[in-house]
């Protein structure tokens, strides 16, 4: 048996994701101590667990250093890699929209959109026959409407709590997001009983 | 954008340095003979086409293309396969004179990259085409042709995933609506996105027979252990006698370890039309080759003749061939002016009992220690005589 390289995102999604995976009847340690660790090695079911930013977690299964790993959808729809979509886990579950300060339309010269998902929001924009300006931004995005830096903000909503704690109302749903699991297209066929028996596995703790 | 520097290279563009040329000539050569020990003649061809023969015929997206513009106005581009090149030039010319034809070659495509590095733009293929043969037995010459050359190559962890387009195709559009819905769930596949294959089929609202045939044929066709798995899902049952007997042929040639099957294998390179494969090997995290069969190409120059062949990446060969031991055991001549004469003689003979022997003047050096360090033998010819370390 073949060790298994699974890249996963630091934080919130890594517990509920190694929950599932204990769930799936894989012998897990109770507890990691993942303070500062990047690695985690677990011998007894050969299988290494790189913690990752989760914006970076389909670069390394698409160079195949990881082969297989958890990603979100938002994360998947903007860097658009060559990796394969194999099961929805159906957690860390929320949705991408736009939205703005209330009461306000889109700037009919030059509509500016702020987001740290510019190929999502772009891509959006021209579905709709709309042509924006998309401004990068990579945090606090609700600011922009705030101080006039924007129209709109893309971005990920999952309570509605932020936005409304600065004033702002969500207007365009965009798209649904969940975690995903994926696979590096090598790994898919050369480890493909492992990866489809933890698919399989997997696939019955989907709630 | 920052000003170019003056090591700069344009994006994707790579240099070969000696080691890995060496590298690359071992698979040259050995792909080569072995390519040609099984009937295969190599051929090239030109560097710049038509982009409105060869560049719309390939199966690579417009935003790929090197494009320029020659004297007279017309679109050139750089060749970005050579799938394409070969069909035209067979068609011309060589089909004339020989069918079917059994073409090879090793030449650089070129790909311009959007994203960002780690891609190279320009890269060497290594590939065969077998023209005018539209018999199962050309399939599985391709195939078993494909997994020698791999095995000359020295690689043993290898698997080839067979799949048909026609089938697939078939499958896909018996059950959907119309020809959108149809090119969506193809491009699904081509990346295997099993959630937005079935998310879209639900979001479709098929009757439910239909929806539930597509769902099922996925989730069968990635687990299937025997091909006739699949025989429910198919109404005409002409492609699927064919894969059962390239399954069969495969069989009597003792292939069987290195192939899968697998019905939802689909490609970008849409010209492929019946049975289609890729390449994977452990060592690279991308396939290192494809291949497949393209009755349809030929036709868009002007003959309709049956076609089918592969191709393996290089750059992504040179990452799971074995590694070669590099020992040094390079000469270096050092002598002094006077002793010229001498030199040559010496390094004629090293050569001649095929030692790579470095020929090198002490003046023209500046740090000696430091040049000879790169060699495992030094042989000084000074006024005094020869000295060998």
């Amino acid at each position: 048996m073949n060790e298994l390289t699974i890249a996963m995102p630091k934080g919130r999604i890594f517990e509920e994701a190694y929950e599932m995976l204990i769930e799936a009847g894989f012998e897990l340690p109770e507890n990691v101590e993942m303070s500062r660790k990047l690695m985690i090695e677990i011998p007894q079911e050969k299988i290494r667990f790189i913690l990752a930013k989760p914006m970076d977690v389909p670069t390394y299964v698409e160079h195949g250093v990881a082969d297989i790993g958890i990603a979100g959808k938002d994360v998947l729809l903007e860097q658009n890699r060559e990796v394969h979509e194999l099961l929805d886990l159906n957690i860390s579950k929320c949705h991408i929209a736009s939205a703005g300060l209330p009461n306000t339309a889109l700037n009919e010269i030059a509509p500016r959109i702020a987001t740290k998902y510019p190929t999502v929001a772009s891509d959006y924009y021209r579905e709709k026959g709309e042509q924006v300006e998309i401004i990068g931004l990579n945090g606090s995005i609700e600011l922009a409407p705030m101080i006039g830096l924007a129209d709109r903000i893309v971005d990920i909503v999952s309570t509605g709590q932020t936005l409304k704690e600065n004033g702002l109302v969500e207007y365009e749903f965009i798209t649904d997001v969940s975690s995903r699991l994926i696979a590096n297209p090598v790994s898919y066929r050369m480890k493909n009983e492992r990866i489809l028996d933890l698919v399989k596995r997997l696939k019955k703790c989907v709630k | 954008m920052s000003p170019i520097r003056k090591f700069e290279k344009p994006l994707g563009m790579r240099d070969t340095f000696p080691k890995i040329f060496e590298k690359k000539e071992i698979i040259r050569q050995t792909g080569r003979e072995f390519l040609r020990l099984r009937g295969f003649d190599f051929i090239q061809t030109p560097t710049l086409e038509y982009y409105d023969t060869v560049g719309k015929a390939s199966a690579i997206v417009d935003s790929s293309l090197f494009k320029l513009v020659d004297s007279q106005g017309n679109t050139l581009v750089l060749r970005p396969d050579m799938t394409t090149p070969i069909a035209r030039v067979a068609t011309s010319k060589l089909l004339k004179e020989k069918i079917p034809l059994r073409l090879a070659y090793f030449a650089s495509v070129f790909r311009a990259q959007q994203l960002e590095g780690g891609r190279p733009a320009e890269f060497e293929q290594m590939g065969i085409e077998i023209i005018g043969d539209s018999s199962v037995y050309a399939d599985a010459e391709v195939i078993l042709t494909a997994i020698h050359l791999l095995k000359a190559l020295g690689i043993e962890e290898f698997k080839i995933t067979i799949g048909n387009a026609g089938i697939l195709d078939a499958i896909i559009k018996k059950n959907v609506q119309d020809e959108k819905q149809f090119e969506e769930l193809h491009s699904l596949l081509v990346r295997k996105n099993v959630v937005g294959f079935e998310e879209a089929v639900i979001s479709y609202h098929l009757p439910v027979e239909k929806e539930k045939t597509l769902l099922s044929f996925i989730e069968d066709a990635t687990e299937m252990k025997s091909i006739r798995e699949i025989a429910k899902y198919l109404y005409e049952k002409d492609a699927f006698i064919y894969m059962e007997q390239l399954a069969s042929i495969l069989e009597i040639a003792d292939a069987t370890s290195y192939i899968a099957f697998d019905f939802t294998l689909a490609s970008h390179m849409n010209y492929y039309t019946g049975m289609l494969f890729e390449v994977f090997a452990t060592g690279s995290g991308f396939p290192i080759g494809n291949g497949g069969r393209y009755d349809g190409l030929l036709q868009v120059f002007g003959t309709e003749v049956s076609a089918i062949g592969f191709g393996l990446r290089v750059d992504h060969l040179l990452e799971v061939i074995p590694q070669q031991s590099d020992e040094k055991n390079e000469v270096l001549v050092l002598f002094v002016a006077t002793q010229l004469a001498e030199a040559l003689k010496t390094a004629e003979k090293l050569r001649a009992q095929g030692k790579r022997t470095t020929l090198q003047s002490i003046e023209g050096l500046e740090n000696l220690a430091a040049f000879e360090n790169h060699f495992a033998e030094i042989v000084r010819i000074g006024q005094g005589g020869n000295v060998h370390e």
